[in-house]
């Protein structure tokens, strides 16, 4: 079995212990079906694109892209474990390199960024069927966003697991940037309609870009627009993948 | 054969020398110890022989590779128990070692049986469902270096493997090196517990700021830097004075809690023993116990450290 494989079978084993799993699936069903159906009465349907999406169905989708950045969380968590309980260093004398490390996170994160959206994508398609539009040009784009997104939200995760030291400082920084990303985003309202600053702020929020291309690729809306964001994550996603690589790979032992 | 040769090793961090120019060749099938005060420069040793950290300068060659050149290749072949603890909290004590014996791509049917085998070794079979996180720092020491039995290997690293252990679980480890010794494993080993050096070692060389002072078989370092001996010998409390008759013996001690103990610490310490047993016999005082106390590494160390410290001031 080729080392990464091995690396990769270990982070899945390490990661998904029953609390994360939980949190994956019981953190967004709230948001989803308690939030969703709450807010109803005061948003009736959200315009995207050509369509009008009820207020369920458009958090649902939102919540896609939103568990997606969640579940990579764990790329952060791993690097940070592994650091704090001496197994980095215990990899590394061991037969991997760094490269085989940082490639087994990222494939992990790719992993469970895929589950995680296919998992959501299962649980809100009751709110969402009616409008949706999955076919053989747009299921990609769902598969395109999980793969990026979880490159970019996971070397942000890693980024700050390796400049931080306390498990305080990561814990407070890590929840601070997510948080951020969660709520100043299109996930869970439009752009469209919300104050000038903040709808410029969404735009600043890789997140927003992610839940986009999720939902164009759910509700069959692709446009040239969406073709720049997807453009915006993969640039994004690259130079983000890159400082966290070089950062692991001069992490001091 | 050597299978660890180090010629003029040095790892500097700024102005500070780690490790200071140091040669080492150690043979296969043997165990070395390597042992040093604190800071001496021990684990940065191993962390250059395991390919962790890059020399400053010199070579090191681990099984015929050239290490600096081609550290993965060494890693495959060589066992790490490093000195911090290192575990994945969220796992169970046999999980940990299964999942350690597949990330080494160890067999699944030979990994669950060293599982056992380990489990059973290192007396782990109660803890077996327990999570790391949930032990003791013993028993996770435990769990650590058994750990490094789950994989083959020919060359086997020990940082201070027996920190945190309670002396049979020393014991029971120190013992299973040699058993594994014996089956064709080579051991680097560092402690500054010195009795288990003694105990396990073949050779053992000593490394202080950076430089090490001296390589040798135990014995031979005892022959070396041991040639005092410590005599005590005890008689009943007598109403002569023993401290004037021994007035012209020299390098002895003497005091007087519950009779009367003199300690010859000196490198002809049979002929002062001579001269007292002569004295005390022409004086009738009647001997109640002697006894020899060899000289333990513990006092070369000390001297050698010693030696060392005086000599760089």
């Amino acid at each position: 079995m080729h080392p990464i494989i091995r690396l990769v079978n270990r982070n899945l084993t390490i990661s998904l212990n029953k609390g994360f799993l939980i949190w994956q699936i019981v953190f967004p069903l709230i948001y989803i079906f308690v939030a969703g159906f709450a807010y109803t009465s005061l948003i009736h349907s959200v315009p995207f694109g050509n369509k009008s999406l009820d207020y369920p169905a458009f958090i649902a989708s939102g919540m896609i892209g939103f568990n997606i950045m969640n579940s990579t969380l764990i790329s952060g968590i791993i690097i940070w474990n592994d650091r704090r309980h001496g197994m980095f260093e215990q990899i590394l004398v061991g037969p991997f390199t760094r490269a085989h490390y940082i490639l087994s996170n990222i494939y992990t994160i790719g992993i469970v960024g895929l589950i995680s959206a296919a998992l959501i994508t299962a649980v809100g398609y009751p709110l969402f069927f009616k409008s949706v539009e999955f076919n053989f040009y747009t299921i990609p784009l769902v598969v395109f966003a999980s793969v990026t997104g979880s490159i970019l939200f996971g070397s942000i995760a890693s980024i700050i697991s390796t400049r931080l030291q306390s498990s305080e400082g990561f814990n407070v920084v890590i929840n601070t940037a997510f948080l951020f990303f969660a709520f100043v985003s299109t996930a869970f309202y439009p752009a469209q309609g919300a104050p000038e600053p903040l709808s410029t702020a969404f735009y600043l929020n890789p997140l927003t870009y992610l839940v986009d291309v999720v939902r164009a690729g759910i509700f069959g809306n692709f446009s040239t627009f969406v073709g720049i964001e997807m453009t915006v994550l993969v640039v994004v996603a690259l130079i983000l993948f890159t400082i966290s690589t070089k950062l692991l790979s001069k992490l001091e032992i | 054969m050597s299978c660890i040769v180090a010629n003029l090793l040095t790892k500097s961090y700024g102005s500070i020398m780690a490790v200071d120019g140091i040669d080492l060749s150690v043979n296969s099938g043997k165990i070395f110890g390597f042992l040093g005060p604190n800071g001496a420069g021990k684990t940065t040793t191993i962390k250059l022989l395991t390919t962790l950290i890059v020399p400053t300068s010199g070579t090191i060659n681990i099984l015929g590779m050239d290490a600096i050149r081609h550290p993965l290749d060494v890693r495959k072949k060589i066992g790490v128990v490093l000195q911090q603890p290192s575990y994945e909290p969220t796992l169970s004590v046999e999980k940990s070692l299964e999942k350690y014996g597949m990330m080494w791509n160890v067999e699944r049917k030979t990994r669950n049986d060293r599982v056992e085998e380990l489990l059973s070794a290192f007396d782990l079979q109660e803890i077996r469902k327990m999570k790391n996180d949930d032990l003791s720092i013993g028993q996770r020491r435990r769990v650590q270096v058994a750990r490094e039995f789950m994989h083959d290997m020919e060359l086997l690293f020990l940082d201070e493997p027996t920190v945190g252990l309670d002396p049979s679980a020393r014991r029971g480890l120190l013992d299973f090196i040699k058993k594994k010794v014996k089956e064709g494993l080579t051991i680097f080993f560092t402690t500054h517990i010195l009795n288990e050096a003694e105990y396990l070692c073949d050779e053992v060389a000593i490394i202080n700021k950076g430089k090490i002072i001296a390589v040798d078989t135990p014995n031979e370092l005892k022959n070396k830097f041991g040639r005092e001996k410590t005599i005590k010998i005890r008689i009943p409390e007598t109403k002569k004075d023993v401290q004037g008759l021994l007035i012209d013996v020299k390098d002895y001690e003497i005091d007087f809690n519950s009779g009367t103990n003199i300690t010859i610490r000196s490198n002809d310490s049979e002929e002062v023993l001579l001269k007292i047993l002569q004295i005390l016999t022409v004086n009738n005082i009647s001997i109640e116990d002697l006894s020899v106390m060899p000289t333990t590494l513990e006092e070369i160390f000390l001297t050698v450290v010693k030696n060392s410290n005086a000599s760089n001031n």
